[in-house]
């Protein structure tokens, strides 16, 4: 049986070890290649291996009125996170959260793959859970193995006023908005940023700054512990913004342009402060918040008012008479002209080949510059201003900052359009356009586009004689220069008795502005704009004085009709009720 | 010829047992710290298990110093036999983690057959080539121990475990060699595992084409046979891609990745990376025993198995690294020297087929382990933590001990 003997020959065996030797030292020399000439490369790998950084959300700063009152404050909610690497079964782990928590699944699993970053990253299923939904997963924890959950401060408006212009709104940071961010390690994925209004111009002081821990963990992503070398630091908050809103004169706002679309805007003539500013409609500024449903969202979009265009500041509008203070001072500039003498309005006025008609088609008779501008005459403005080269109108209107942004806090600001001779050439061709358009500028009609934001700095402009500031939002240190247009004492006496006529003269169009309340002076101008959607819009700008204060105003309402019986008695109701709120706060 | 069994200590190879007690000892240490933070019942925990294995492990080896020789040789064909029934049962129960590999007859743990196969087909091929007292300068004379080692092989291929079919498959050169098989019909063996690989590439493919020719020509065979190899091989060769696309992804994956380990960093690669780390951040000295990072925040895959050897690097350093590979070449090459010197021809065909089934799993777990190979899933003989395989190196090492000693029988 076993008989057969060994042949093997020495020469095999020496074969036999060489190549045991062989492969041994290739291993030894594989080993020598990775413990100790890679050794410095693979410690550093072997320590970014353990140690995870964990980011937390700071809550963002709150806005608040001038009284200290909450605008924008920060809920509590819960974000539902999955470590895809934990993550067995996702399936039928997704299916189970979502009927806990009464969410679609489709939802969970759709921002899986839109946050998942890497194995060990935390990714997040779903976003504004309550505390009742937490414990309710909580319930079932263990069968939700490699599910977490984590504290996000959520935007939340806990005031009366929606503001929602104003304030803007955060969006959540995505893949497409990280791209354009200039510095990434300020925020990642799921981070909020202020993307409109307040939340986006203050971006800087609301945000606050991530805490970051760095946990020790294991290959299951498991936190074992904080790494010794590198303390944990607490997330800071960002800085409130204190608002020069009012919160009672927002609300009378928002109320009086219920239903409508339109602009008020409330402010201090001196400061550029506003109190108040309305766009309207508007919408709920929690709509941007949560989970905003499809349907929501589509309803804004095609709306057909437009909610989500601030008209204070991006709606473009012919302005009509309310700009008619700008062609009296430029008059007025002119030594020769003399605003006491009557020209004769009968409707309507032959210039060229082309006839400019006054609103009031029966005319107004005898009309001086004090007279033409309390009834708002057309005709005494074409009659007056008819020998002007255009730039000299369009230079006044730019000293009162028509044609440029108001540098209002707010972006997104258009900056209106002021026709030049230049612009007129190029628009029309050199003798593609008449001194005609002159005349319908000098009324604020035709090609002369303003924001109402510009308005409201006209206005102020005009209450403090060129020494007011730029109109905003957030009292900050170094407000953007404002224009100061300057004229002599006595131009600026004539508009102001002019713009106090325009309220208290018995044919005057503002009158029904003035509030019966002794020693409430209004001062003002109507507008009645005509456009090419429809009926004209209705203006109305002023201010008003009352004891040491001043308030000036802007109402738009578009397509309203008629400025003195439309937005003058709106900037009537808006004087009532700051007298009631005074009259209240002195008692 | 049938004499009383007769064995003393003196007559065991010494220096193959302290390689054995050095080896399962510095596996008991590395496991210990492996097992620090183990929670869970005995068979949870790496080292108790082991302390718990070893028991029957070196009863087995001892009681195979008491059987005698001849009667390992009657009962090699019936052994082998057996062995293939239990490699082929799983394939009758439920899949354990997606693969055939496992017997679960009740106990706590479950048992892998293709652990012992590898020994019992390496007994019978050592019968067969030793019983054959063949003219092994013929290529037909080749055919039957082939076929011996491939039924084993492609079965456990099918669990499916390349590793351990590797393992299976690798003793039949060295013995045929030891048979005296002419090198020339090892390398024709081997060429049409070359065709296949070469053939994934035009250059490389017409390079081995040429090669092949070559030692075709050089080695004279028939015409006839000259022909119908090189063309059998360049068919072969032209074949493997629709092989390949009838591959399982799975083993497509294991295969690609070794190609371009970065290319999945969190799927298969994603073993050899965390490898690599923990050893190369071992460095030297190593972290210390129980301080591997990579180890105890379970960065480290099977670390108690498959990745043994990376926890060694890690915690003990290039330093242990190296005497456990050099023990382990000791150990080996003193298995060969046994083989070299035994008097009759079935002990020495056994032997080396031992040895070589030691140093495939030595090289290709390390090689592994270390990103040379794509991962395959074996075990570190006597040092990696395992029931079935712990006691298949122990019965091995027994009969290494047993064949070893030369007397009359």
């Amino acid at each position: 049986m076993l008989k057969a003997e060994n042949i093997v020959s020495f020469r095999q065996y020496l074969i036999a070890i060489g190549i045991t030797w062989f492969l041994i030292i290739v291993l030894l020399v594989r080993f020598f290649q990775i413990q100790i000439i890679g050794h410095d490369r693979y410690r550093k790998k072997a320590n970014t291996n353990r140690i995870r950084k964990i980011t937390t959300t700071a809550p963002r700063g709150l806005i608040l009125d001038r009284n200290g009152q909450i605008l924008v404050d920060n809920l509590p909610t819960y974000v539902l996170t999955a470590i895809p690497g934990e993550l067995s079964q996702k399936g039928e782990k997704f299916g189970l959260i979502s009927k806990t928590i009464g969410l679609d699944s489709t939802i969970v699993s759709r921002n899986y793959k839109k946050y998942y970053r890497g194995r060990f990253i935390s990714t997040r299923l779903a976003k504004d859970l309550t505390f009742h939904q937490i414990s309710k997963l909580e319930e079932n924890k263990l069968n939700l193995e490699g599910i977490y959950y984590q504290q996000f401060p959520e935007r939340y408006f806990p005031s009366v006023v929606r503001a929602s212009h104003i304030l803007g709104y955060v969006k959540e940071v995505d893949k497409s908005i990280r791209a354009t961010i200039k510095d990434k390690s300020e925020y990642e994925l799921g981070d909020m940023i202020g993307w409109n209004g307040l939340e986006k111009k203050y971006e800087s002081y609301l945000k606050g700054k991530r805490g970051v821990y760095f946990y020790e963990v294991d290959a299951l992503g498991r936190e074992v512990g904080y790494v010794e070398d590198l303390p944990p630091k607490k997330p800071e908050p960002g800085r409130n913004i204190i608002t020069t809103l009012d919160i009672n004169i927002q609300k009378t706002l928002e109320n009086l342009m219920e239903g409508s679309r339109g602009v008020i805007l409330v402010g201090i003539p001196e400061t550029g402060e506003i109190l108040g500013a309305v766009s309207a409609p508007d919408f709920k500024p929690d709509l941007f918040t949560g989970l905003m449903l499809e349907q929501d969202w589509q309803s804004i979009l095609k709306h057909p008012d437009k909610p989500l265009i601030n008209r204070f500041n991006q709606g473009l509008y012919p302005p009509g008479s309310i700009v008619k203070m700008i062609t009296a001072i430029t008059l007025l500039k002119n030594q020769e002209f003399d605003p006491e003498v009557e020209q004769i309005c009968e409707g309507s006025y032959q210039f060229g080949d082309r006839v400019f008609g006054c609103w009031s088609t029966q005319g107004h008779g005898g009309m001086n510059l004090t007279s033409a501008m309390l009834n708002s005459c057309d005709v005494y403005f074409y009659k007056s201003t008819h020998y002007f080269d255009l730039d000299i109108l369009s230079n006044s209107f730019r000293k009162f900052g028509f044609g440029q942004p108001s540098q209002i806090d707010i972006s997104g600001e258009s900056s209106g359009l002021v026709p030049t001779v230049s612009f007129m050439n190029k628009r029309y061709g050199r003798y593609g356009w008449s001194k005609g358009a002159l005349l319908n500028i000098s009324i604020g009609q035709g090609e002369l586009l303003v924001t109402p934001i510009q308005v409201f700095n006209y206005v102020n402009l005009l209450a403090t004689r060129g020494i007011a500031q730029t109109p905003h939002f957030v009292r900050v240190d170094q407000l953007p220069e404002n224009i100061h247009p300057n004229f002599e004492s006595n131009i600026w006496d004539r508009i102001v008795s002019d713009m106090r006529a325009v309220i208290v003269d018995e044919h005057g169009t503002g009158k029904s502005a003035q509030p019966n309340t002794p020693g409430f002076k209004v001062f003002g101008k109507t507008g009645t704009a005509e456009n090419s959607h429809g009926e004209s819009h209705a203006w109305f700008l002023g201010w008003a004085e009352y004891y040491d204060k001043k308030y000036s105003i802007v109402v738009l309402v578009e397509n309203g009709g008629s400025g003195g019986t439309i937005a003058a008695p709106i900037a009537h109701q808006v004087f009532s009720n700051i007298i009631n709120y005074n009259d209240m706060a002195a008692r | 010829m049938i004499q009383a069994q007769s064995f003393e200590l003196k007559d065991l190879p010494i220096k193959i047992i302290w390689a054995v007690v050095f080896l399962s000892t510095i596996g008991l240490i590395v496991l210990k710290s492996i097992s620090q933070h183990h929670i869970g019942g005995v068979f949870q925990n790496p080292f108790s298990k082991q302390l718990l294995f070893l028991g029957p492990s070196v009863i087995g080896a001892i009681t195979i110093l008491f059987i005698p020789r001849y009667t390992i040789h009657k009962y090699a064909y019936a052994l082998y036999a057996i062995s293939i029934i239990f490699v082929i049962l799983p394939f009758f129960g439920n899949p354990h983690a997606g693969t055939y590999r496992w017997l679960n007859i009740g106990l706590p743990f479950a048992i892998q057959p293709s652990e012992f196969a590898k020994i019992f087909t390496a007994i019978a091929l050592a019968r067969y080539l030793s019983d054959h007292n063949l003219e092994m300068k013929n290529f037909s004379s080749i055919i039957i121990p082939i076929i011996l080692v491939l039924i084993p092989t492609s079965i456990v291929m099918n669990q499916p475990d390349l590793g351990t079919a590797i393992v299976i498959l690798a003793p039949i050169l060295p013995m045929l060699y030891w048979s005296g098989a002419r090198p020339f019909y090892l390398f024709l063996l081997l060429a049409p595992l070359f065709s296949m690989l070469m053939a994934f590439h035009n250059m490389a493919f017409t390079v081995w084409a040429i090669v092949l020719g070559g030692t075709i020509f050089v080695a004279r065979p028939k015409t006839i046979i000259s022909f119908g190899l090189f063309f059998g091989n360049i068919f072969i060769g032209l074949l493997s891609p629709f092989l390949w696309n009838s591959l399982t992804n799975y083993q497509q994956n294991r295969i690609l990745t070794f190609i371009n380990p970065e290319k999945d960093p969190l799927g298969a690669a994603y073993q050899i990376i965390q490898s690599k780390t923990a050893i190369g951040s071992g460095g030297l000295f190593g972290k210390g025993w129980g301080d591997g990072t990579q180890t105890h925040l379970k960065f480290l895959p099977v670390q108690e198995s498959d990745f043994i050897l990376s926890v060694i690097g890690e915690e003990l350093g290039f330093i242990t690294i190296f005497v456990v590979l050099i023990v382990f070449g000791y150990f080996i090459v003193q298995v060969m020297k046994q083989s070299y010197l035994s008097k009759d021809r079935f002990s020495s065909l056994a032997l080396i087929g031992f040895a070589t089934i030691f140093l495939s799993h030595v090289f290709v777990n390390t090689a592994m382990t270390v990103g040379l190979i794509p991962v395959k899933g074996l075990p570190f003989p006597f040092i990696s933590a395992g029931g079935s395989f712990l006691i298949a190196c122990y019965l091995m090492f027994g009969l290494i001990l047993k064949l070893s000693v030369n007397y009359s029988d």
